[in-house]
């Protein structure tokens, strides 16, 4: 899709569904893992393992759909490792969330590492071969449609895989009996196990979905976006889909909302920071004036006080971070 | 300050496995779940104990490491000779690995005071790299007209207390807002990154470059070095000393006690009429300062100036302070270990093999995994043998 006959409004609106894709991906499996009681603060890490995997399963084979799938299986991996550790050996869940990230940053410096030498020893470029990415859909009649055709009919196919995913979430955690155990899961897990459910078999199972998830949220940024790999492509978003989830108040809706928030803030921080040097007004030579990274920043500060605004009337599950023990 | 409870409270002092002390979870049920499951009192575990898991987890992530590697076609025994010849080979490496042990040991303590008193500070990274700025901007913009000495008193001091302030914020944050800490301080961390480069794109830039980064100290500000054409410099042993005093305080007075207390088992606090709330903000602000430090010894000690990119030594703190058992002593054992590991990836990198330096996270990333899996598998095994008695 060209930018030029778009308007701006509807530049930083696709602008901000190409950012929230990935973290309502992620998002969506963190939300279902918290509701279960169990919270992963390296799902930035899985992400980020997701898009190391991605990128040279599609760099090696020249397949999209390799690289997305490698993507998957690395957070499958991630997520059964985690849960290894914190559902069946029953460790902290924060600092094995801190050992995940510690791993995923080792892992893929190391393996981009390793990839660039090869490559170039072997006189390879290591860039992505075309057509080993994903393009993003753009139907000509979407054009047609005002507004949400440019804004939501030119996305990658894991944005609408993603919507599926937080609809399907959303109708199964209020209206099926896996919903009521996932809710249950988190509130009262001695209840669960006087049923008969087995808390840390569900547990582990709501975990790998999560990785997966998140595996394909880094497959999203690699092989989608941006066809390249940078070591700090995730930039923080995993941490910022914890935040999210609060902000949400563990609702899907909330989640939802919160990561489309999050980035048409940043979106319309990036389109200000080249706005201020080409329009000129008032307003855009007194921004011209303030430091980019100040906008890198608004993000975050958003994020801060959404949470500082909404924190107080936002009761969690009971167990979050727990271990469960018969 | 509240008087010790004559006899003290039958609590769990947070030094078994899990790990972590039980006031520690995010949900509301962390309290009643303790006491509903009807734990028996836990002891803390034996000192060799705790230092054969660490150990056993370093062997075990070294050898995973290394065999993945020996898989993929490089010399095992090569690449084990030139990690240990880069990390302990000779004096001035064993002088390298010392001082890269020390912002590890400073964070490691701000990450394990922390926790250990059931506050989740996972925002030593900011609260490293605010202390850094500061530290800089005293020692290269704002000095006042004074001897070096006291300037340098005066950036430690800034770093320390830029630190601490940082951490105040999370605090505030959820003392006035109920923003849990984890979480903030998550955020904080990213804030502070950007508002570092902010500044190093802008007053405390140096003349002539377009780089995020400061100017470069006058030697006069520099720490002494201990031993010539090395960075092992002052901070270093100022920093075990530290770790000592630390360990002090925590097992021998009134005011660590009450801090252990607090994390592991509030309730328990609460009842013996002690000001968890204070605690907090202190313990918040203690953290803080480690970090800050971390940051002012970096700047004046080894770097000399500072840029955006100025290392992740907040974020490592988190697994030093595990692997150190969140015991001050521990982590200074733990600091010294990651940081021979950091020195000796380096040497490895810039060798023939030319490996990643970043399979040293990977060592430790296993490490911490493996000695969460050991010590919680242990502790099980010993409640099991105690109940059957």
């Amino acid at each position: 899709m060209s930018t030029a006959h778009v308007s701006l409004f509807t530049f930083i609106s696709r602008q901000a569904v190409l950012a929230a894709a990935p973290m309502i991906l992620a998002g969506t499996g963190e939300l279902l893992a918290e509701t279960a009681g169990v919270i992963n603060i390296g799902i930035e890490g899985v992400m980020l393992l997701g898009c190391i995997s991605a990128y040279l399963a599609a760099a090696t084979t020249g397949s999209g759909a390799l690289g997305l799938l490698a993507a998957i299986a690395a957070g499958l991996i991630a997520g059964s490792l985690f849960a290894l550790v914190t559902v069946i050996g029953r460790a902290d869940q924060i600092v094995a969330g801190a050992a995940m990230n510690l791993l995923a940053v080792g892992v893929s410096g190391s393996a981009w590492m390793l990839f660039q030498n090869a490559r170039a020893n072997a006189n390879l470029p290591t860039s992505l071969p075309l057509g080993a990415g994903f393009a993003a859909f753009s139907p000509a009649w979407a054009d047609h449609l005002p507004y949400f055709g440019p804004v939501l009919l030119h996305q990658y196919g894991l944005f609408y895989a993603a919507v599926l995913l937080a609809i399907l979430a959303a109708i199964a955690l209020r209206y099926t009996r896996a919903g009521v155990i996932l809710r249950a899961l988190g509130d009262s897990p001695e209840a669960c196990e006087a049923a008969g459910v087995g808390v840390k078999r569900w547990r582990f199972g709501v975990l790998l979905l999560a990785g997966a998830c998140a595996g394909a949220a880094g497959a999203y940024l690699s092989i989608m976006r941006t066809h390249t790999f940078a070591s700090d492509m995730t930039g923080g978003q995993g941490f910022v889909v914890l935040a999210l989830v609060i902000f949400g108040r563990w609702r899907v809706w909330g989640l939802v909302a919160g990561c489309l928030l999050f980035g048409a803030v940043n979106s319309l921080q990036q389109s200000l920071q080249t706005l201020r040097y080409t329009q000129h007004s008032a307003i855009m030579h007194a921004l011209a004036t303030l430091p980019f990274e100040l906008f890198q920043m608004l993000p975050y500060v958003v994020a801060l006080v959404a949470l500082a605004i909404l924190s107080r009337s936002a009761p969690g599950p009971r167990f979050l971070g727990i271990p469960w023990q018969k | 300050m509240t008087q010790p409870p004559s006899t003290p409270p039958p609590v769990n002092l947070g030094d078994s496995s899990p790990l972590l002390p039980d006031g520690f979870a995010m949900g509301d049920a962390s309290s009643s779940a303790s006491s509903e499951a009807e734990q028996p009192i836990r002891r803390p575990p034996r000192a060799w104990f705790t230092a054969i898991i660490p150990i056993l987890a370093s062997v075990l992530a070294l050898t995973l490491v290394v065999g993945g590697l020996s898989l993929l076609g490089y010399p095992a025994w090569g690449l084990v000779r030139r990690w240990v010849h880069g990390a302990v080979g000779n004096h001035i490496q064993i002088a390298a690995s010392l001082a890269s042990a020390c912002p590890l040991l400073l964070t490691g303590l701000a990450v394990g005071v922390a926790f250990k008193s059931g506050v989740l500070n996972i925002g030593a990274q900011g609260q490293y790299l605010l202390g850094a700025v500061a530290s800089v901007a005293i020692a290269t913009r704002f000095a006042p007209p004074l001897p070096p000495p006291v300037i340098v008193l005066l950036s430690i001091v800034a770093g320390i207390t830029a630190g601490a302030l940082w951490a105040g914020v999370a605090w505030a944050l959820e003392r006035y807002r109920s923003v849990p800490i984890v979480l903030s301080t998550i955020l904080l961390n990213f804030v502070a990154a950007y508002l570092a480069t902010t500044l190093l794109h802008g007053v405390l830039q140096a003349k002539g470059t377009s780089a995020p980064q400061s100017a470069e100290l006058g030697p006069g500000l520099w720490l002494p070095v201990l031993i010539k054409y090395t960075n092992l410099h002052v901070g270093v042993p100022i920093a075990f000393g530290l770790a000592v005093i630390a360990w002090f305080v925590l097992r021998r007075t009134t005011f660590g006690f009450e801090m252990l207390v607090t994390g592991a088992n509030p309730q328990a606090a609460a009842l013996a009429g002690m000001a968890i709330g204070r605690r907090r903000a202190q313990v918040m602000l203690i953290s803080g300062a480690f970090a800050g430090l971390a940051g002012a010894f970096q700047v004046l000690g080894v770097a000399h100036f500072m840029t955006s990119s100025f290392g992740n030594y907040g974020y490592a703190g988190i697994a030093v302070a595990l692997l150190g058992w969140l015991d001050p002593l521990g982590i200074a054992a733990a600091a010294l270990f990651f940081g021979a590991l950091d020195t000796g990836a380096q040497i490895v990198e810039e060798s023939s093999l030319g490996l990643p330096h970043n399979m040293a996270d990977v060592v430790k990333a296993i490490v911490i995994l493996v000695t969460l899996l050991l010590a919680g598998w242990a502790a099980r095994h010993r409640l099991k043998q105690r109940q059957g008695d």
